[in-house]
């Protein structure tokens, strides 16, 4: 009896424990479907994951590419700007080479870099190399030399890289400087190709890019340019020492020409010195008899005889004129005549001039104008040798103004010298003639000169006598309307030049 | 003899980027024996870029510093207080009577086994260096050794597992020439030159690299050596491909490119907590990956991705961390033995990181480093011995104070 009710309470124990099992079963089975659920969702979260870090790798992949294009193409352009400033700043061949720093040029970033000129026979001669052996770089040439092609079209102008040369171009390039990448560039200069700029990489990794290509070009053309600029200073500098030397041996002629010219006019004073001492003494007995004769006290002279004799006294007057007009002019230029410097009112002396010369005035109704500037200082001068300016000067405006014409003589005041001007409205002087007029024994051809006599020497001792005071003449003059001379004479010759 | 300075110790640092290979050479060691103030220098680091010719670059150091202790290498570049130079060469001389070095070199290591090659350098460094207190041994390798981590397990089962060891992988820029190291008056390659520093001197090591972990985690499920074979049971190059799709071809060229330097592999270290990278430096024809150094089999590996400022902030961890190691002493000379990699991210804003370091170290501190080609180092962590390993694309500062 008493075993039934532990039978039931051990059925009812293992009905309800089976009933919690049961249930705890349900729930972990609930719960394992859960979380194979969550593992699922982790899983595809982490892949989910994964998937977005190739993205990030390939997206970090294109930055970095893009910001090494971007350092070596800041790299490139710092060490262009160094190296063209470098050699834009000298005109010397060597000097450009020198400044094209190894160390720049590698900056570009490049492992082999060649820079080969022409020289005079058209050879290539190696002027920089990065990464070449002295050997490669002779096979580099003469490689170079068999490969017409490719050096005809690099004399037209045509630059190579791997990225876009022919097949053909790029295989030659490839087997004569041993790279995998590069640019090939001509170094062109006004006219012609001066050389050629080589870079290159031969690994895969660093494969030349439109930038390179762009920056080796510009580096091509600067130092092309650099070449033109010192080849044309060369030239020049060349052609200037040559100039320079014509220059100066034209320079050492003249001056022994100048010499010689000077010798040979003292040669010819001192000539004209000797003659006119020589000539003047006859002349002086031939006008002494003459004027003997005429006078009848060696006896009557017919009237035609003392005609003739009258000219030969008029002509031995003419000839005694010249004659001293010469010594003079000799004189002045060698130097010996004692020039008597004293204050002079200059008014006073073209007063005695106008004196002098009033009766031929009269003769021909010219009118006598003077406008002399108020405050004019005494001029330290020559007194006698002026007055023969001014003798000569309105001497000659007399002779060639017609009756009734103005003879003018105006004195200004500069700030070192007095500036005199004789102006006449006579017959004037043509241009051609002009600047010979102070020649000596020059003459105007023209109507009156055939008529009255003249020796020509007058302009020409003016000349000398306003020199020796350091003045300076020179004429104007306008056909039949008139002449004018304008000459300066220092307020005191002796006074220094200052400003 | 000390010299006429009667300084404990005085750093000189020269450098110049002359063209002509001797000059250079003048010029540079001239600038670093001034640095000196009249005393011998006890020993002296070469690093020269590829654009010179070491065979007469190294006389004339060598006779300028009167025969120092010097060892050195080709480098892609140099890193100096105030810039960075793609082309020169850089002489630092140590002139002290408080420190000591021993230096030595092993050549002809591709006969040799790596252990062997380590055990033999650090035995001739030993040598040279006496008894005195150890505190680094810093030297520099041939990377076309493409697995050192054995020889750094028997460098430092030689010298010893409680200072730390750095190295650099010599490399140059211009691919067809050989990098080289340098050994007291020698040009070597295909060689290992090596310098213990020690006695009165304190040293201060920080490494970081700054790259992150980029997508799901994968499992090497078959690696021997420096080669992986496959991750998740795949060919090990796949894991390429599925990141990169075409593009993943460049890695198959002569040069892996700057692919593999961008994206490193990172092999999680349990120990330390961070990521071991791995430049991917050849990929054979079934698909597996070789790498510089050993790879452990069952271990996670990720991609990689790193950026100029992960780079920049990287490099000022591992000044902090070299601080921080220096135990409160002042820094006397600052050496970074640094990624070219990293030299080929960072581009024009490489020096930003030399900024960085400048301040944590003050900006008048002596700085000379060199872009390698794979760093050793102790990696990031508080462990008590500092297990070197080969890393790539970091950034190592070796304070001395």
């Amino acid at each position: 009896m008493t075993t039934f009710p532990l039978l039931l309470a051990v059925g009812v124990f293992t009905i309800i424990l089976g009933t919690v099992l049961i249930l705890l079963l349900v729930s972990k089975t609930e719960q394992l479907s859960r979380l194979q659920t969550s593992l699922r969702e982790m899983t595809k979260s982490f892949n989910d994951l994964d998937e977005q870090a190739k993205l990030i790798v390939r997206t970090d992949l294109e930055l970095n590419k893009a910001q090494e294009e971007l350092d070596k193409r800041l790299n490139g352009l710092d060490a262009l700007q160094k190296t063209s400033r470098l050699i834009s700043t000298t005109l010397d061949e060597e000097e450009i080479f020198k400044r094209l720093d190894q160390s720049l040029i590698v900056d570009l970033g490049f492992e082999k870099n060649l820079i080969c000129v022409y020289d005079k026979d058209q050879a290539l001669q190696c002027r920089l190399n990065v990464g070449f052996s002295p050997e490669d770089v002779q096979f580099v040439v003469t490689s170079l030399e068999k490969e017409r092609s490719l050096t005809q079209a690099l004399k037209e102008g045509h630059a190579f890289t791997s990225a876009a040369s022919s097949k053909q171009a790029k295989e030659s390039i490839i087997r004569i400087f041993d790279v995998e990448h590069f640019v090939l560039t001509p170094i062109l200069t006004q006219n012609n190709i001066s050389g050629i700029l080589f870079v290159g990489n031969r690994s895969n990794a660093s494969a030349i890019t439109e930038g390179d290509e762009e920056l080796v070009s510009v580096l091509a053309n600067q130092i092309g340019q650099a070449l033109e600029n010192a080849r044309l200073f060369e030239q020049a500098y060349v052609a200037s020492q040559v100039l320079e030397s014509k220059v100066q041996e034209r320079t050492k002629q003249l001056a022994l020409a100048l010499e010689e010219v000077k010798e040979i006019n003292k040669m010819k004073s001192e000539f004209i010195s000797a003659v006119s001492h020589e000539l003047r003494t006859p002349l002086t007995s031939i006008k002494g008899y003459a004027s003997l004769l005429i006078t009848g006290k060696l006896g009557a002279v017919p009237e035609t005889v003392k005609e003739r004799l009258e000219k030969i006294n008029a002509h031995s007057d003419n000839l005694v004129k010249m004659i001293n007009n010469l010594l003079d002019i000799a004189r002045i230029e060698s130097g010996r005549v004692e020039m008597k410097m004293e204050k002079c009112d200059i008014a006073a002396i073209i007063e005695t001039a106008h004196d002098l010369l009033t009766p031929q005035m009269r003769e021909k109704n010219l009118q006598w104008k003077t406008d002399i500037s108020e405050g004019i200082p005494a001029l330290v001068l020559d007194k006698h040798q002026v007055e023969r300016i001014f003798i000569n000067l309105v001497g000659n405006a007399i002779k060639f103004t017609p009756e009734n014409g103005t003879i003018t003589v105006r004195v200004r005041h500069d700030p070192r010298a007095a500036a005199i001007e004789v102006s006449d409205t006579g017959i004037g002087v043509s241009k051609a003639d002009l600047n010979k007029l102070f020649d000596e024994f020059y003459r105007v051809d023209n109507e009156i000169n055939q008529s009255v006599k003249g020796t020509g020497l007058g302009l020409s001792l003016v000349k000398k006598i306003v020199d020796v005071h350091k003045g300076k003449i020179w004429v104007t003059s306008e056909l039949t309307r008139g002449t004018t001379f304008h000459f300066t004479l220092p307020f005191d010759p002796a006074a220094p030049v200052t400003g | 003899m000390k010299g006429i300075s009667e300084v404990s110790t005085q750093i000189g640092i020269g450098f110049s980027r002359h063209l002509d290979s001797q000059q250079a050479a003048r010029e540079a060691a001239m600038q670093a024996k001034t640095g000196l103030r009249g005393a011998d220098a006890a020993c002296a680091m070469l690093l020269c870029t590829g654009h010179y010719d070491p065979h007469k670059i190294v006389p004339v150091v060598n006779e300028t510093l009167r025969d120092p202790r010097m060892v050195g290498c080709s480098t892609a570049g140099i890193i100096l207080s105030g810039s960075i130079e793609t082309r020169g060469v850089a002489v630092l001389a140590i002139a002290s009577d408080e420190m000591k070095f021993g230096d030595g070199f092993v050549e002809h290591i591709d006969t040799m086994s790596p252990p062997d090659v380590g055990t033999e350098l650090a035995k001739r460094c030993l040598n040279d260096f006496g008894a005195h207190g150890r505190q680094v041994f810093v030297f520099f390798v041939d990377s076309r050794l493409k697995n050192i981590s054995p020889l750094l397990k028997s460098v430092q089962g030689t010298l010893g597992d409680i200072f730390p060891v750095v190295g650099a992988g010599s490399c140059n820029h211009l691919q067809d020439k050989d990098a080289f190291k340098i050994y007291r008056d020698r040009v070597l390659t295909n060689a290992v030159s090596g310098v213990i520093m020690g006695g009165h001197m304190t040293v201060g090591v920080g490494s970081r690299h700054g790259w992150r972990p980029l997508g799901k985690p994968r499992t090497i499920t078959g690696a021997a050596g420096n080669i992986i074979g496959s991750i998740d049971g795949k060919p090990a190059y796949n894991i390429y491909e599925q990141y990169f799709e075409e593009e993943a071809a460049q890695l198959r060229g002569r040069r892996s490119g700057q692919m593999a330097i961008l994206y490193p592999l990172g092999i999680y270290i349990e120990e330390s907590r961070n990521y071991l990278l791995r430049n991917a430096v050849d990929i054979r024809s079934d698909g597996s990956i070789v790498c510089q150094g050993d790879i452990p089999q069952g271990t996670r590996v990720h991609l990689m991705i790193g950026n100029k400022e992960s780079c920049k902030q990287a490099a000022r961890g591992a000044a902090e961390e070299a601080r921080q190691n220096l135990l409160g002493k002042d820094p006397k000379l600052i050496i970074v033995l640094e990624s070219m990699s990293r030299l080929k991210l960072l581009g024009r804003m490489a020096f930003q990181e030399i900024v960085k370091i400048k301040e944590v170290f003050g900006s008048r501190i002596p700085v000379i480093g060199m872009y390698t080609n794979g760093e050793v180092s102790p990696m990031q962590s508080t462990e008590r011995f500092k297990r070197p390993h080969l890393q790539n694309e970091s950034i190592t500062i070796l304070a001395i104070g």
